[in-house]
């Protein structure tokens, strides 16, 4: 066979009393033909090792195949330099799930062995994808997150350009009256303590600084991002305008493609404002600017405050004693806290969380943040007047970690009065304001009298506004965003990761946060930063397949420009030739195979994993004749969190039906509909497919795989009625990775869902 | 709505309060572990919680109106199961304070009682005039006559006079502000008043009931030995009333010896007073013990506690020793703690109701007051895991369907 290949069976873990060793030996040698097929128990051991090696010294293997434990574990000792490794699972996926010595366990093995050895004849030879790229970091913002990442990426030795939309290095971090210690006990307030990394920041010979500056256009791509630098100026509203029209175009003509309808046509100023964010068309830099060329983008743009006039019913707008709490910083920077309307010391303040009516999340932009500042402005006017009374209303009052030992502090305080409530509104006399209050602590609607009232107003990251990266990409200038308008990412998971592969988020752009928070936050983003420029100089992927070096080719003369892959990537990888094919650019590629799937001409394929590998492997499956009663199910598995489920099923000794064959995928969004037909039409009874659970608390790994996936096969019922076959023979499930135990009942489920049908007509064709 | 109630919170008063004692009254988060704690307050709205509320929001007004602060017997059950380390007992004992503090009458003699600073004038009043009343006697002649003859060393006359005259000030002084304490729970507790009352006279005849036989200190069960130290004060302190009230009608109207000069034991009236006083004294000295060994079991300890424990155990033990010093033969002994107890004595008397010793009125007319107006402390308190099925429920459920 080609390449030239080596087999070695493990027969340590059971797997030697559980199967017929000699027999599967005879299915390689007979189908196969290896250059060498050995059975030993326990081939990661050292000598073992040494016995491949040797074998591949004087056989001249080109491949190894591994029967044995699973891929997940051994990754280090089953590494040969310039020969394919390949690894078999018959033990998690076969004796430990499996009754030994058994005709169906065997069939399983052998079939694996099959699908095993199939898939090396289809691995490519080529080279990882390499070119000149840089890894000088651009941090956009320069405020308390993005001073520590440009100051972390410099100390690192990387050169940082720094981008600051103010004059004044610093952002809110700097306007703020008091900052919080961050440091035992936790109950003092310090002045913000940024100025010192502001001088660190400026005397910094590796980091330039652009004040007053923003980013007008990015192009390229991780290791090659041409960045224009453009002075500050009303030139961004107008830019702000015309991709709100573009998104707003995309949005619609997105729904109507979801409703069948035709597209209306584009108003010439959406022409113009989709023409003028063309890939690859020059862009025209008539004004001043700088350009650089950087590997990697940390974007912490920060916040604003959040526009305070939807709390009209709370007095915002209608007295002038009712303000924000960013105006209270301002008041309190001030000294002593004077009203706004008249001047007087202020000796009573009510503190309201904001809460807005006839919303679906009427708290949303509450956070941690809001709660702290609220106790931190409580603390001003105890400080500036010790007769003073501050009134904090909250539903939620939220003081994490430490930040209890605040909380307490101000409790502990005679002048603090802490209450839950429901605000019903807030009224004013000319004299003074009156908050009234229900469901407080003391049991009854309340009604204090105060001079002042401050409303807890939340943070909005500043790319709701703007796009800020403002990146010249097909898929648009804007970070996809989850629906709670932050830029959309495995946050829990993956913190810093953006959907824009070589951009990392950092502080209050992506959350709210405190200083500390932005801070350790920043030194994250910029290590995510100079991993990125360092993979990508190595021709390889960043997260979460680190270290792949296999990308992405295309077969473009078969390209029929239906734009699937390009509208599909998740991280905007495709750009767009003139002509309509896709233009990949290799290092925004996260390698999730998405596109391959998306491709209906099969033109995708990457040097180890391709269409026509995965087809094979499941030609390869050997299928029994309808009277055996012995079905076939291919299970399409995910690779990041359904494989290692059936790992730790196999591990848990789990038990379920022999008849299922997995097929692992680097992502559910990888499924390409060709092989459920191959499948189908090799007489395959059934498929499944497992992966991340999705919608607004996806855990897809690459964002949209498992959603993709399932709306893909949601088109298949087409296929399906061709071929004259229940629906129900295709099903997608999703299962998130501490799970295992739900796999068993999932499989012998679909076991008996196929088990009302005939089998599969086509068996034997 | 009836319910909504306009709240300015006397700031001063909770900074007063927390001074008091009731140190950490602002930690607590009002989670209500101590009501339900707490044996013996009642299931409808129980304190201390809703106290522990209105002390951090300065309700003055709330506060000393409220007559469950006085249905409180500080057994601290309430303060060592507290997770916050609130103290809900210290604080319920800083509102009485607060409260005898503010009703005394004449007024000065509040601050005089209640203020550490005023600690020698307080003391040194009633050591004074017993001192002068010592020199004009005999001129501080400890040493004659012999065997002991207390007349002789003091004039009766005079100590009858003084002791009558402070006894009156303080009764007159008791009863006047018991009577505005009535009159406003009355007033400022506009529901309770609402279903039918009972008089005062059954009500304070319900209420001795219960004060008695300790029953309500009984049901206290986490401090069982408080109960006991209690009950032998105060049933020794009733003891000796009698005593004192038999001995004088002897001298007064029977002209007969003071019992002092009748040998050991030889009347009833000898065996009553000694048991009364041994009873009185082993009881204070329990609770003195229990403050200075454990605090943590029996609370933090105010100047109001201390002030108050002190003198009354002072009364006590100095006339036990001022016999035991007879008995020994020393009549200097004798005559000098002889002019100690008088000082004790009268200090009690005088600073009765403005001291902690005001309690015994407060207490009574507060349980009074309570069971006036059927406010039932004595149900036990069960935990009730499963909260009532409340009726407007189902209708609202309904409505939801239609």
């Amino acid at each position: 066979m080609e390449p030239k290949t080596g087999l070695y069976i493990d027969t340590g873990y059971g797997i030697g009393e559980a199967l017929d060793i000699e027999a599967l030996k005879g299915v390689a040698t007979d189908e196969f033909k290896p250059a060498v097929c050995k059975a030993e128990s326990y081939w990661s051991d050292p000598d073992k090792i040494e016995i491949i090696k040797s074998d591949i010294a004087s056989e001249g293997l080109k491949a190894v195949v591994i029967a044995g434990s699973s891929p997940r574990v051994y990754q280090d000792v089953f590494k040969f330099d310039g020969v394919i490794t390949e690894r078999i699972n018959l033990r998690e996926h076969v004796v430990w799930c499996q009754p030994p010595s058994h005709e169906d366990t065997q069939m399983l093995a052998e079939d694996y062995v099959r699908m095993g050895l199939t898939k090396v004849t289809k691995y490519q030879d080529k080279p990882p994808f390499t070119e000149e790229t840089v890894k000088s970091i651009l941090v956009i913002g320069a405020g308390a997150a993005g001073l520590s990442a440009a100051l972390d990426a410099a100390n690192a030795g990387y050169e940082v350009f720094l981008v600051e939309k103010e004059a004044e290095l610093g952002g809110w971090a700097n306007k703020f009256s008091k900052a919080f210690t961050g440091e035992p006990p936790y109950d003092q307030l310090v002045d913000s303590p940024l100025k010192s990394k502001i001088d660190a920041v400026k005397s910094n010979a590796k980091i330039k600084v652009f004040a007053s500056s923003r980013v007008y256009a990015i192009s390229g791509a991780p290791g090659m991002f041409d960045a224009v630098i453009r002075p500050d100026g009303p030139w961004i509203d107008e830019l702000n305008h015309k991709q709100d029209t573009w998104l707003k175009v995309q949005l619609a003509r997105q729904k109507q493609a979801q409703e069948g309808g035709t597209a209306e046509a584009q108003t010439e100023e959406e022409k113009a404002a989709a023409g003028g964010w063309a890939v690859g068309e020059e862009l025209a830099l008539d004004f001043p600017h700088e350009k650089v060329r950087v590997g990697a983008v940390v974007l912490a743009a920060g916040w604003r405050p959040e526009d305070p006039a939807k709390y009209e019913s709370l007095g915002y707008g209608k007295y002038p004693d009712v303000i924000t709490n960013v105006q209270m910083e301002e008041l309190a920077r001030n000294g002593k806290i004077k009203r706004p309307s008249d001047g007087k010391d202020v000796n009573s303040i009510a503190f309201l969380e904001c809460r807005e009516e006839n919303s679906e999340n009427p708290f949303l932009n509450n956070s941690y943040v809001t709660c702290l500042v609220t106790l931190k402005q409580a603390k001003y006017l105890r400080e500036s007047n010790p007769n003073g009374r501050a009134y904090i209303f909250y539903e939620n009052m939220r003081t994490p970690g430490q930040y209890e030992k605040f909380y307490q502090t101000m409790q502990d305080d005679p002048g603090v009065f802490l209450s839950t409530g429901r605000v019903l509104g807030v009224s004013g006399d000319g004299a003074g304001l009156a908050v009234e209050v229900k469901d407080s602590l003391l049991g009854e609607r309340l009604k204090v009298k105060v001079d002042m009232v401050v409303l807890a107003t939340g943070m909005i990251p500043v790319t709701e506004d703007s796009a800020v990266v403002n990146l010249r990409y097909r898929q648009g200038p804007f970070l996809p965003k989850n629906p709670y308008g932050f830029n959309d990412s495995h946050f829990i998971c993956f913190p810093y990761e953006t959907q824009r592969t070589g951009i990392y988020a950092a502080g209050c752009v992506k959350s709210p946060m405190d200083f500390q928070g932005a801070e350790s936050d920043a030194t994250g983003a910029a290590l995510k930063a100079i991993q990125c420029a360092e993979l990508v100089s190595r021709g390889e992927a960043v997260h979460p397949r680190a270290g792949d070096q296999s990308y992405p080719e295309l077969f473009v003369t078969r390209c029929t420009q239906c734009k699937r892959c390009t509208d599909e990537c998740p991280f905007g990888a495709y750009d767009e030739k003139p002509d309509g094919t896709p233009l990949p650019n290799p290092t925004r590629c996260r390698r999730c195979a998405i596109c391959m799937g998306s491709c209906p001409e099969r033109i995708i394929s990457f040097r180890d994993h391709s269409v026509d590998m995965i087809g094979s492997m499941i030609k390869s499956v050997n299928v029994p004749d309808e009277y055996s009663e012995k079905p076939r199910v291919i299970v399409f598995i995910c690779e990041n969190d359904a494989y290692p489920v059936v790992d730790m099923a196999g591990i848990n000794r789990l038990q379920y039906s022999g008849f299922v064959r997995f097929v692992p995928l680097r992502c559910l969004g990888n499924i390409n509909l060709v092989w459920i037909a191959d499948a189908l039409s090799k007489g395959i009874d059934g498929i499944m497919l497992i992966g991340c659970k999705y919608g607004d608390d996806y855990q897809c790994h690459f964002v949209k795989g498992s959603e993709l996936a399932n709306y893909r096969v949601s088109k298949v019922a087409e296929t399906l009625q061709r071929l004259v076959l229940e629906s129900e023979r295709i099903q997608l499930f999703q299962l998130s990775i501490d799970e295992y135990g739900k796999l068993p009942d999932m499989i012998n489920g679909f076991m008996d869902t196929l088990s009302q049908f005939d089998p599969n007509p086509y068996k034997g064709f | 709505m009836a319910n909504e109630i306009i709240v300015e919170p006397d700031l001063q008063f909770t900074k007063d309060l927390i001074k008091a004692g009731a140190n950490d009254l602002k930690k607590c988060y009002q989670c209500a572990t101590c009501s339900v704690a707490c044996r013996i307050s009642p299931d409808n709205s129980p304190y201390p919680r809703k106290e522990m509320i209105w002390a951090q929001w300065g309700l003055k007004d709330r506060l000393l109106n409220d007559p469950d602060v006085w249905l409180c017997h500080q057994c601290n059950d309430c303060s060592t199961l507290c997770p916050r380390g609130a103290y809900p007992a210290d604080v319920l004992k800083a509102i009485r304070k607060m409260l005898i503090q503010k009703l005394s009458w004449p007024s000065f003699m509040g601050s005089l009682v209640g203020e550490s600073s005023m600690a020698v004038l307080a003391l040194g009043f009633p050591a004074l005039v017993v001192l002068l009343l010592t020199y004009f006697s005999n001129g501080f002649n400890f040493s004659s006559p012999k065997p002991v003859h207390y007349g002789q060393f003091i004039g009766y006359i005079p100590i009858q006079i003084i002791y009558t005259l402070a006894l009156i000030f303080a009764v007159v002084s008791m009863v006047f502000s018991l009577k505005n304490y009535w009159a406003m729970l009355d007033a400022n507790n506009p529901g309770a008043g609402q279903g039918p009352r009972k008089g005062f006279v059954p009500s304070l005849i319900e209420a001795l009931k219960e004060i008695l036989p300790h029953s309500t200190f009984k049901d206290c069960e986490a401090n069982y030995i408080r109960y006991i130290a209690h009950f032998l004060t105060f049933w020794g302190m009733i003891g000796l009333l009698v005593t004192t009230a038999i001995v004088a009608f002897n001298i007064d109207i029977l002209h007969l010896a003071p019992p002092s000069r009748s040998g050991p034991g030889t009347i009833p009236i000898k065996i009553l007073g000694n048991v009364s006083a041994i009873a009185f004294v082993v009881g204070l000295a329990i609770m003195l013990v229990r403050r200075i060994g454990n605090p943590e079991q029996a609370g933090n300890s105010s100047y109001f506690d201390w002030f108050f424990l002190w003198i009354i155990f002072g009364t006590g033990a100095t006339g036990l020793i001022t016999e035991l010093s007879r008995w020994a033969g020393s009549a200097s002994g004798a005559y000098f703690f002889y002019m100690v107890h008088l000082m004790f004595v009268l200090a009690l008397l005088l600073y009765l109701p403005f001291s902690k010793f005001a309690h015994l009125g407060y207490r009574t007319i507060a349980i009074a007051w309570g069971k006036s107006v059927g406010r039932n402390m004595t149900v036990p308190v069960v935990p009730n895991f499963v909260p009532p099925v409340r009726a407007e429920e189902p209708e609202a459920a309904k409505e939801a369907t239609v």
